[in-house]
């Protein structure tokens, strides 16, 4: 077995705004090597670190958009979110809650900071991944996968390293809720100081490690301090994170659909004709009507 | 979808070879421009016409009451100008201003000349342009007189395929001459008799 070695370690990026209520640093697929197909099947992945949101009467947020051709999962870390879909559906994405929301063949959704949390304001932290979908399920019916905090398995390192919360894929035989299309491994690891953890991907998979909290060093060397994301090599099968700080970490690992990708604005499909076609679609109104 | 330069629309378009060319479009600067950046403000005088190579501009006018007229976009591959402007001399009526990040090619009366003297097909292919864009406005004066809401929907998104997903719906309406309620219904219909889930 190999060891997985570290290929770079990205700093953020300037923020920019989606809508008017997540700040964020796009680390895929912008700059640093890390595009679509380098990280298929996670071709999206915007962070909007810890910011200070003062209190608002009307929730900030994103307006009505669609979505086609993949999923896009949202992870709270600190706010809470609240989304509508033009099927009817909606729900809110509460402190350490996942939606995954499969929008294969087409959904319009809005998402905006929780009514009541908007009034009051404060630190919020968010990860938004669009994850890629094979051709075969990309005009499968949208669904949504709504994992609650308290419902995500965990796996107790030992010597009190920490804990491994399973959203994705599997951890040591603890096995995370979330169903996917293709083989995906997604974890937060929380180390407390000092503590270890060991992980071990086919090689082949795309993986990277978010910091959220703290610092970490990666295979006993590479540091890779808070908002950053370590870009592991696929050159071997296992690696090792310590916490240098108490740490959250989020560890993504994916088997590459490794499929033609035309993406543009908010659909992902295969070829340049699905994308006009998508975007005829929308224009048409076959995703639906959603209020703005 | 792409974004373009100028010079791949010129070989593109004209019988000229890729050398020929690059040693004429060098006498054409390009800029870059923030989001909401103006490119051409009221009353000012405008030296260029545009061609967008990587964003999103608007042509637009400010009426008495403060409403703004959307008369173009120009997303990738497009041109946009203020004729009695640059041809008549006039000072502006119009406002030019980037919706997005944007990239233009910023070409100039001497250029033109320069691609006259140095490209022999240059002239009709110029021609061709302009006969196309009085079509063009031919048939937006038509609809704007004449066509249902709706109809003006249809037309916008043959024409921007992807304007919708980049711009508020407020512009689109502005652009279409209907209340952004109208076109809110427009879409809501268009939904209703398509949308099958």
């Amino acid at each position: 077995m190999k060891t997985k070695t570290v290929e770079l370690v990205a700093s953020p990026r300037e923020p920019h705004f989606v809508g008017d209520g997540f700040r964020v640093h796009n680390f895929i697929p912008s700059g640093y090597r890390m595009d679509m197909q380098r990280m298929d099947p996670f071709i999206m992945l915007d962070y909007n670190s810890t910011y200070n949101f003062p209190p608002s009467d009307k929730p900030k947020g994103v307006g009505v958009h669609p979505h086609k051709g993949f999923e896009t999962v949202t992870i709270a870390y600190k706010g809470k979110v609240q989304h509508h879909d033009s099927s009817g559906g909606g729900g809110i994405i509460d402190r350490g809650d996942i939606q995954w929301m499969t929008a294969a063949s087409g959904v319009l959704h809005k998402e905006y900071h929780e009514e009541e949390w908007s009034k009051k304001g404060g630190d919020f932290q968010m990860v938004q991944l669009w994850v890629n979908l094979p051709k075969k399920d990309k005009t499968s019916a949208p669904k949504y996968q709504a994992i609650k905090y308290a419902d995500i398995k965990r796996y107790e390192l030992e010597n009190k390293a920490g804990v491994i919360e399973v959203i994705a894929g599997e951890y040591k035989g603890t096995k995370g809720s979330a169903s996917t299309f293709t083989p995906i491994h997604m974890f937060n690891s929380k180390l407390n100081k000092g503590g270890k953890a060991t992980f071990e991907f086919p090689a082949n998979y795309n993986t990277a490690l978010l910091v959220l909290e703290g610092n970490i060093k990666v295979n006993g060397m590479e540091e890779t301090p808070t908002d950053h994301l370590a870009l592991m090599a696929n050159d071997g099968e296992t690696f090792e994170i310590e916490a240098t700080d108490d740490a959250v970490v989020l560890v993504l690992s994916g088997e590459p659909i490794n499929e033609p990708i035309a993406a543009h604005g908010p659909f992902v499909m295969n070829t340049k004709q699905e994308l006009i076609e998508a975007f005829n679609d929308f224009n048409n109104g076959k995703f639906g009507y959603l209020e703005d | 979808m792409n974004s373009f330069n100028l010079k791949t629309y010129l070989t593109s378009n004209l019988d000229i070879d890729e050398k020929e060319i690059s040693s004429i479009v060098e006498n054409c600067t390009t800029k870059t421009f923030k989001k909401d950046q103006f490119l051409l403000r009221e009353n000012e005088h405008c030296t260029h016409t545009f061609f967008v190579e990587k964003g999103l501009l608007r042509q637009y006018s400010i009426d008495e009451k403060g409403r703004e007229h959307i008369l173009t976009f120009a997303p990738e591959n497009w041109f946009v100008t203020n004729r009695e402007s640059t041809y008549f001399n006039q000072p502006s009526a119009y406002y030019i201003q980037a919706l997005e990040d944007s990239k233009a090619a910023m070409i100039n009366e001497e250029f033109i000349h320069l691609l006259s003297e140095k490209i022999p097909s240059f002239s009709d292919f110029n021609n061709k342009l302009l006969h196309n864009h009085i079509r063009h406005l031919q048939n937006r004066v038509n609809l704007l007189l004449s066509a249902t809401a709706e109809d003006r929907y249809l037309q916008f998104i043959k024409m921007y395929p992807d304007i919708l997903l980049r711009v508020p719906q407020t512009m689109v309406a502005s652009y279409l001459g209907i209340t952004p309620e109208s076109l809110s219904r427009v879409r809501k219909e268009l939904a209703q008799k398509n949308f099958k889930n």
